[in-house]
């Protein structure tokens, strides 16, 4: 099948300037200033098929939304290759976007002021959408989205999670192939975003439409997507499947010790030396974590060599969520493969 | 053109809203009004010791004032764009500009125009045939033709000047004055450039244009031929600085990093 999205190399720079203090230090500034430069997105390589549905995930600064962000043409990135739809997204803007939806959960894309309808009649116009194909797709829309009775109250009186429904309908309005959504569920409550996810299922299923999905929330990924690309601070360290994500890390348990007088990790590493395992502390110096690969000798051996040293009061075996994996996964830096 | 309907569909929307908010209306064309008002007793009272500056008379300041405000008013009807930086870069209202198919210039002069200001060509007719009644001019049948002519070239050395300076915006989003300065060196159009030195004479016409809005174009209503070159000169003056403008703006939008966080 073919790559709705290509992406070779693509980096991202923001130089900041900074000032210099002083009125000797502003007269410098004049001839040159001095700058640091962030690397936002760097060199990342991935493609995406028609009809995928990709959860695009990191830490809040890890560059996802500047990523999209080159993707969707808002942003000219400083080096590397996008293509998207066939297009290059920041040279050929105007016919590019007809070809794609976008949603930033922070930001609006319907009039404060006006009638939802009208918003939708603007853009109608903008887009250029013929009436009858207007009239088909967003009857279905606004059915399973269920926002028919908001359709006449201004954007300034619906609720957050009306007014992302609304903008969902928004960004479909020219019903394009792919949708692009920067953290849609953030702030919301567990209904609409099951109603949310439902949604982009449906349309995922319907028209084939490809998503590619930023969120904090790890439960829409598991709900939505099988494919994850993982970001951090600009670099992807994971793309593939969900599930063997999960196979690869959930395999593991942790174990959390609370011991009757404090413990150090240097003292509780050496113990364990022989075995894979993260030590991570607790809530106090009493409670550690160790986090192992799931199974019995590694586990029953690093059980055996902590409580042969050090007194325990308490002792839980743990399955590792998904969220902890992800963690995990910062917490070392980048992925084991299995 | 798909851009003249989108326009319209713009046009009718914002009447809808406006006719909703009818009292906040009726203020802003008060005020407006007011504000013409002031200007024209200021020319008044200059006008009051003196009856001729540097060869011109009052009723020909007087035209060239309500000249003025016929281009004046059609540029911020539709060019509001003086908080560009403050509402679009900073608060990175851009990045929605930019993700619609249509060029981001005129979605913005689309979002931001404010058709009360129209009224002002209205004043400015009114303010140009009294003025005109008194000095006697003569109207043929093509100075209407004219007269659109030349005020759509002074609307886009207006135009041409704020979209230059908001573009500025796109490379630093640090704050500055020059927005507010400029409205008042605008001002300066009005006069009769001969009024001011050499320096400011050179300024007003070739570098910061104004005098194109005001008193170059007035000079042909009233037959002042020692000026007809720069009068004819004003719809070439107007569409060279548009054009740098759209054209720094289309460099600009490939330097928007969105709002910095
Ligand atoms: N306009 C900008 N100017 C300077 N730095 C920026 C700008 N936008 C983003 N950054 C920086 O780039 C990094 C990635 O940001 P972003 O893509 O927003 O991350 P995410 O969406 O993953 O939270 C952050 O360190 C952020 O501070
Ligand atoms: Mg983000």
């Amino acid at each position: 099948m073919q790559n709705i999205i290509d992406v070779q190399k693509l980096r991202k720079e923001f130089k900041s300037f900074s000032s210099r203090s002083g009125l000797k230090g502003a007269f410098r500034d004049l001839f040159t200033r001095n700058y640091t430069i962030k690397t936002a997105v760097d060199d990342i390589s991935f493609t995406i098929k028609k009809g995928e549905m990709v959860g695009y995930i990191g830490e809040n600064g890890a560059g996802k939304s500047t990523s999209i962000k080159m993707l969707t043409g808002i942003l000219t990135p400083t080096d590397g290759k996008v293509v998207v739809n066939g297009m290059n997204p920041h040279k050929e803007r105007e016919k590019f976007v007809k070809t794609i939806g976008v949603v930033f959960g922070q930001r609006s894309q319907l009039w404060w002021d006006i009638a939802v309808q009208e918003s939708f009649r603007l853009l109608k116009k903008i887009y250029n959408v013929p009436d009858q194909q207007y009239e088909v797709h967003m009857k279905d829309v606004i059915e399973t989205l269920d926002i028919g009775p908001l359709l006449d109250k201004p954007v300034r009186k619906l609720s957050l999670g009306q007014r992302m429904r609304c903008e969902l309908a928004a960004a479909l309005i020219h019903n394009p192939p792919l949708l692009f959504l920067d953290e849609p569920t953030i702030g919301l409550d567990v209904l609409v975003k099951l109603k949310i996810r439902e949604f982009l299922k449906r349309i995922n299923e319907k028209y084939g439409t490809t998503i590619l999905l930023t969120t904090h929330d790890l439960s829409d990924i598991e709900a939505l997507c099988e494919r994850v690309v993982m970001l951090d601070e600009g670099k992807i360290i994971y793309d593939g499947p969900l599930k063997e994500l999960r196979e690869n890390w959930a395999e593991g348990k942790q174990i959390q010790f609370q011991f009757s007088e404090a413990a150090a990790l240097e003292e509780l590493q050496i113990l364990t030396k022989e075995h894979l395992v993260v030590w991570e502390k607790g809530e106090s110096d009493l409670i550690w974590v160790a986090s192992v690969d799931s199974d019995e000798t590694v586990i029953s051996g690093v059980i055996g060599k902590v409580t042969a040293a050090k007194k325990i009061a308490d002792l839980k075996i743990l399955e590792i969520s998904t969220e902890e994996i992800i963690r995990n996964i910062y917490v070392e830096g980048a992925v084991r493969h299995g | 053109m798909d851009y003249i309907s989108i326009f319209f569909q713009y046009v009718g929307q914002y009447l809808k809203t406006r006719l909703t908010y009818r009292a906040d209306m009726v203020v802003e064309i008060f005020s407006d009004l007011l504000f013409q008002a002031v200007n024209l007793v200021f020319i008044l009272v200059v006008f009051g010791h003196t009856s001729l500056l540097a060869g011109w008379s009052k009723d020909e300041m007087i035209f060239i004032y309500g000249f003025f405000l016929v281009p004046f008013s059609i540029f911020a009807s539709f060019f509001n764009i003086w908080d560009f930086t403050d509402r679009y870069i900073v608060k990175g209202e851009m990045d929605r500009i930019l993700t619609r198919p249509v060029h981001s210039l005129f979605q913005i002069v689309l979002e931001r125009m404010e058709l009360e200001s129209l009224f002002g060509v209205i004043t400015g007719l009114v303010v140009m045939f009294y003025a005109g009644s008194n000095l006697g001019l003569e109207v043929s049948w093509y100075d209407p033709f004219i007269f659109i002519l030349l005020v759509i070239g002074g609307a886009l050395v207006y135009a041409g000047i704020f979209i230059s300076l908001a573009t500025i915006g796109f490379w630093s989003d640090s704050r500055t004055d020059i927005m507010p300065m400029m409205y008042n060196i605008g001002n300066y159009g009005r006069y009769p450039v001969d009024i001011y030195n050499k320096v400011i004479k050179y300024v007003l016409t070739w570098i910061l244009p104004f005098a194109f809005v005001g008193v170059y174009p007035s000079s042909y209503f009233l037959r002042r031929e020692e000026w007809y070159t720069y009068a004819f000169l004003t719809p070439v003056v107007g569409l060279v600085f548009f054009l740098i403008a759209v054209t720094l703006w289309n460099v600009g939008v490939t330097k928007y990093r969105g709002a910095g966080n």
